[in-house]
């Protein structure tokens, strides 16, 4: 299946909506971070001057990925930055029936005279929202209000 | 007529449709949806499904609606309006959207077009200098956390306390720029951090602040142009369009998160997730309505500063007060709320999602100045087309809960509309036209492109031959700025 993220036009004219694939979850949320760092910014115009740890613990998958991609948003508000690239790593603690996210963002503070930027990203939505395991890997679809 | 849903959909006149409340099961009430039949036949199939969506929602009252610049948004359709009983009805942040009293502001000018037009690029230059526009765009206001609960509270009449504008601001604006109910103990710590540096921005998508021209031959209805400050002979007017910026996009993301847990202790199901609700009068009901008040108080407080912003920009370039610019505001309008509103004797939550307030001639909730004329409605169309200033009506009180179109509505996705033309070569070609463009993303330029809408002409006279607004000017486009 493998790692790979395609925008979807024919759906929600006004926003933005992504379908994703990753062999494993950790490929899954990383696509799907590129997506959402995609739709603000070209990421090869932006620098790699700053970096931040977010790290996310979640009873399921579902809610894993969603509060993932919210988090995305949030610093890119918060921090003011705008992102180059992504590393993600996810496990599962059995014992305690948890999933765990280690992801790291990497870019650089907003500059409009140096970077490509696209569209703000207000939120990841509800809407048509999909994460599932299928034969050959895992699945994701997103709509995001831009 | 040829549709994009395969749901039986009613002539009701010539421009209101309905569909059937027997075409979905759950369905609690019919759909109605106004424009013209080539308005509808253009409508995507999103707006069927998601107008229907809504019509199952507990407690809704009369119709489910969709304006003529209706599509496919998420949870509502774009341009949904519905009313809720506030006894046994919800509240739901997919009936809002995430960007929370997202809204227009019109300010009028003595300025014409003559005495713009040779500072035109001197005076753009300076409104992109003053106003921030774009991803992560931060204000040039600082404010400390008590401050911001204060914006919070009490919306534009902040601002005007903190000089960023004049009282007759607050008299022409939707419940004179602050909403009552907002309580920031209900706002999460997240929401204020995204929104506390963010006071006085425009944001990106389809927001922009544009200079436009009031043309004689576009003055529909003098008597009323003129009660708006309207006169027409190539006045200069400034059109603003944006909203509660991160505070409110966090305060949906964090209650539609709440309401998902809460509709399973209430027993209530919907047909889309986006749709999450609670019971109105349910403690978690209320707390996302105090919340979104505040982030609704956030956008009327943000507009305000813009509108401070502006005056500053024309004093600068024109070198006279905004005051001796007659830099008067027309009005500032909501179009993404939800409201209790009275209605023959009952109180219902009127949720609008990319639809405007139009109350007719008479009502209490219209300022003094247009009590017997009507509130003005400010419709944003595309930035190369047009926008449109209309009047609220009796019939609209009556028929529409209030309520009418926003906008143009978009006819074509964002990726598309970037394949179909760039954004430098649009930029060129407005310029050509006599429209100057200042944009942070030339991307995003290039998504709002004039083609990527409805033609607003045809959307506003869906409304005015429905009779929930009458058509009183066009405005149309000369400066644009785009985030």
């Amino acid at each position: 299946m493998g790692k790979s993220y395609r925008f979807r036009e024919e759906i929600v004219l006004g926003d933005l909506a992504f379908e994703v694939t990753g062999d494993t979850v950790s490929e899954l949320c990383t696509a799907a971070a590129l997506a959402v760092i995609e739709a603000m910014v070209d990421p090869l115009s932006v620098e790699t001057n700053w970096t931040k740890e977010v790290r996310l613990s979640e009873a399921n998958i579902e809610d894993l990925f969603f509060e993932w991609l919210n988090a995305i948003v949030y610093v890119k508000d918060t921090d003011g930055v705008v992102f180059h690239d992504v590393r993600v790593a996810v496990s599962r603690d059995s014992e305690k029936n948890l999933w765990h996210l280690d992801g790291t963002l990497i870019g650089d503070r907003v500059d409009v005279t140096r970077q490509a930027l696209r569209t703000d990203v207000k939120a990841v939505t509800k809407h048509l929202y999909e994460v599932r395991q299928k034969e050959a890997g895992w699945y994701a679809h997103v709509v995001l209000d831009v | 007529m040829k549709l994009a849903t395969t749901m039986t959909v009613n002539r009701l006149t010539d421009v209101v449709w309905e569909i059937p409340k027997t075409e979905k099961p759950g369905m609690l009430v019919p759909a109605r949806i106004y424009g013209t039949e080539t308005i509808l036949g253009a409508m995507d199939a999103g707006v069927f499904e998601q107008v229907t969506n809504v019509a199952c929602l507990p407690g809704i009252q009369r119709y489910a609606l969709c304006m003529p610049d209706g599509h496919w948004g998420y949870g509502f359709p774009i341009g949904g309006v519905a009313a809720f009983d506030v006894g046994n009805g919800i509240i739901s942040p997919g009936g809002v959207g995430y960007d929370i009293n997202c809204g227009m502001r019109l300010i009028r000018t003595d300025l014409t077009l003559a005495d713009v037009k040779s500072r035109l690029d001197a005076l753009m230059t300076e409104l992109f200098r003053t106003v921030p526009a774009g991803v992560g765009s931060k204000g040039f206001v600082h404010l400390s956390r008590r401050a911001f609960q204060d914006v919070m509270r009490n919306g534009a009449r902040w601002s005007v306390e903190q000089g960023y504008g004049w009282d007759s601001d607050l008299t022409h604006t939707e419940e004179e720029g602050c909403l009552g109910g907002a309580d920031p103990e209900h706002v999460s710590e997240q929401a204020c951090q995204r929104g506390i540096g963010q006071l006085g921005t425009l944001g990106s998508g389809n927001h922009y602040l544009e200079v436009q021209v009031a043309k004689n031959d576009r003055v529909y209805d003098r008597h009323v142009a003129e009660q708006f400050g309207i006169h027409g002979d190539d006045q200069i007017v400034i059109m603003v369009h944006c909203g509660s910026r991160g505070l409110g996009h966090q305060v949906g993301t964090d209650y539609v998160r709440i309401f998902e847990k809460a509709m399973k202790r209430y027993g209530i199901t919907v047909k889309d997730q986006q749709l999450a609700c609670a019971p109105y009068r349910s403690p978690e009901g209320q707390n996302y309505f105090a919340a979104m008040n505040c982030a609704a108080n956030m956008a009327f407080a943000n507009r305000q500063v813009i509108a401070h912003q502006i005056r500053e920009a024309f004093r600068r370039v024109f070198r006279q007060s905004p005051e001796k610019l007659g830099m008067r505001q027309v009005y500032d309008v909501a179009h993404n709320i939800a409201k209790v509103e009275r209605y023959e004797e009952k109180q219902f939550l009127v949720h609008r999602k990319g639809a405007t307030r139009a109350f007719g001639p008479g009502s209490p909730d219209v300022p003094e100045p247009f009590r017997t004329i009507g509130q003005p409605v400010i419709c944003g169309g595309s930035m190369e087309t047009g926008s449109y200033l209309l009047v609220g009506t009796a019939q609209a009180n009556a028929e529409s809960f209030g309520s009418t179109m926003h906008g143009a509505g978009r006819t074509m996705s964002r990726a598309q509309a970037k394949r179909t033309i760039r954004g430098a070569t649009l930029q060129q070609t407005m310029a050509e036209r006599g429209i100057l463009v200042k944009a942070v993303s030339m991307s995003g330029l290039a998504e709002e492109a004039g083609i990527a809408y409805k033609n607003i002409a045809d959307v506003v006279e869906s409304v005015d031959t429905a009779g929930i607004t009458r058509k009183v000017a066009e405005l149309l486009p000369i400066g644009n700025i785009k985030g």
